[in-house]
């Protein structure tokens, strides 16, 4: 199992309907792409920051190691926004609010970020996807989804194996045979994936598979007071960013 | 990127060692695209995953087995993105797959599969966004497919051996995954001293020095895996639909004269 869905299976919130996390965590990624980076993507970051540690108890060290790789993209892809090409001071030169541009893209793409990893580590997989039936996303494409998810772990387990196998075998000692490694892990992921559906469907069909997956999943009710709290937390962040700046600047002369 | 053992060769102890290695330069990260954007690559991609999604349908529908199958080949796709392979220039990056996924599936069922494993790599691996699905599923699961089987069909159509065909139809549809990136955030961000020309310069150069190499090494390794899976998966590939035969031979098979002589030749 990934370390994001272990995390959202231990989770203080598992039982929450994912309704309730992802008025939340999904809202407060829409604000903080929204609402302008400063205040509001600031605040956003704050507020995802202490909810996701604090009431949603994810453990930090967790948290870090999946947040890091969004923040890797973010840094690289906003470095192009500190240079310009062309313009009046030459062909390649630095863009005159270049830094503040990168800096409330950082900010935006950050706190955006958090939002959902809230959801993501509050909200296992296997819970979120029967419920996108009713949704509107149509039953079989829920189905290959389920079947999808599920079939991932064990591929990448077998691959994980093979790979051992291929280095015992010492099939990473040159270059060529890295290639023909590589060529027969990803084969053998293709037989292997295919022979794993072909043996499930014998099985599902000796127990009169009709065409659909029916899985259990736990009965959890909506919770007007949790979704009203979030809402409200929404509401509380979009007058707090547009408010700040009138109250900063009279603070501030 | 942490190192590969020699003694070993294994850098990744842990699935999700093997899957932080997925390319993360390829998708566009959560919030990245102002509002609008954001919405308008997800009108552009709705219609197409439409699209894929009936054909999926009705697919399930005539064949209860092909869910399990399309669930494989999901699986397949999921794990064909975490390969680590080296690249040209001596750096090692992932390969995109939608070339291979777009020959065996077609492109409108890798548009719905590419949109799965899209949103789970954003939910469970903090690739990619939410937010930005619409922009990423219109790289990577629809112009990429696309644009990869178009090359494959057109070459097959002229005979062209299936491996050469393979290769370019991987090497494409890895590069047009990254110009329509490049495109994507030019668009979003454009250069203020030449606009949005400049800002494709910009992330084209950047895009271009890592991904030329990486599309040529996706393109050898695809017929590496083609060459294996035509070994011992020829019943998969033909149920799959995968054209084996070029339009030419095939034609010329059917003929009994042709293929007399066809076996004569071999005989010689």
């Amino acid at each position: 199992m990934l370390p994001i869905d272990e995390a959202a299976h231990s989770s203080r919130w598992r039982r929450r309907h994912p309704v309730d996390k992802a008025v939340l965590g999904l809202g407060l990624t829409v604000l903080a792409i929204s609402l302008p980076p400063w205040p509001g993507a600031a605040l956003v970051l704050v507020t995802a920051l202490t909810t996701l540690l604090g009431p949603a108890a994810v453990p930090p060290r967790r948290l870090w190691r999946a947040y890091r790789v969004p923040l890797g993209f973010c840094a690289t892809g906003a470095l192009p926004l500190l240079v310009q090409v062309g313009g009046p001071g030459g062909f390649f030169g630095l863009a005159e609010h270049g830094p503040q541009h990168a800096a409330a893209l950082l900010l935006r793409t950050s706190a955006a970020s958090l939002g959902v990893l809230l959801f993501a580590f509050t909200t296992p997989m296997s819970d979120l996807l029967p419920r996108l039936v009713r949704a509107g996303v149509p039953a079989p494409v829920v189905d290959v989804a389920l079947v999808t998810y599920r079939m991932s772990f064990l591929l990448l387990d077998s691959v994980r194996h093979i790979r051992a196998a291929q280095a015992a075998r010492l099939g990473h000692t040159t270059r060529a045979a890295t290639w023909r490694s590589l060529a027969g892990l990803g084969a053998t992921a293709f037989v292997r994936a295919f022979d794993r559906a072909s043996r499930l469907h014998q099985g599902l069909a000796g127990r009169g598979y009709d065409g659909t997956l029916r899985v259990l999943v736990p009965e959890t009710r909506i919770s007007p007071r949790f979704v009203t709290t979030s809402l409200a937390l929404l509401a509380a962040l979009v007058t707090l960013t547009l408010l700040l700046p009138y109250v900063l600047e009279r603070l501030l002369p | 990127m942490s190192p590969v053992s020699q003694e070993t060769g294994q850098g990744a102890s842990t699935i999700h060692e093997v899957l932080e290695r997925v390319c993360c330069a390829m998708h566009i990260a959560e919030g990245f695209l102002p509002p609008a954007h954001a919405v308008a690559w997800g009108v552009a991609s709705a219609p197409f995953v439409v699209h894929g999604v009936r054909s999926l349908t009705r697919e399930v529908r005539e064949h209860p087995e092909s869910t399990l199958l399309l669930g494989a080949s999901g699986a397949f796709a999921f794990v064909l993105s975490a390969l680590k392979i080296p690249s040209v220039t001596g750096s090692c990056s992932h390969p995109t797959g939608t070339g291979l996924g777009a020959i065996l599936f077609r492109p409108p069922v890798m548009a719905v599969l590419g949109t799965i494993t899209l949103l789970f790599q954003a939910l469970l691996l903090a690739h990619g966004g939410l937010t930005t699905l619409g922009a990423n599923v219109f790289s990577m699961a629809i112009v990429g497919p696309w644009a990869g089987y178009g090359i494959y069909r057109l070459l097959r159509r002229y005979d062209v051996s299936l491996m050469v065909a393979v290769f370019f139809a991987a090497f494409v549809a890895d590069l047009s995954t990254y110009c329509v990136t490049s495109v994507q955030l030019a668009l979003a961000f454009p250069d203020p001293g030449s606009g949005f020309l400049g800002a494709l310069g910009k992330f084209g150069s950047i895009f271009a020095v890592t991904q030329i190499p990486l599309a040529v090494s996706e393109g050898l390794l695809t017929v590496l895996v083609m060459r294996l899976l035509v070994q011992s998966s020829k019943g998969e590939l033909t149920r799959l639909g995968v054209f084996l035969t070029g339009r030419k031979t095939a034609a010329a098979a059917q003929t009994p004269s042709a293929r007399t002589d066809a076996e004569e030749e071999a005989n010689r």
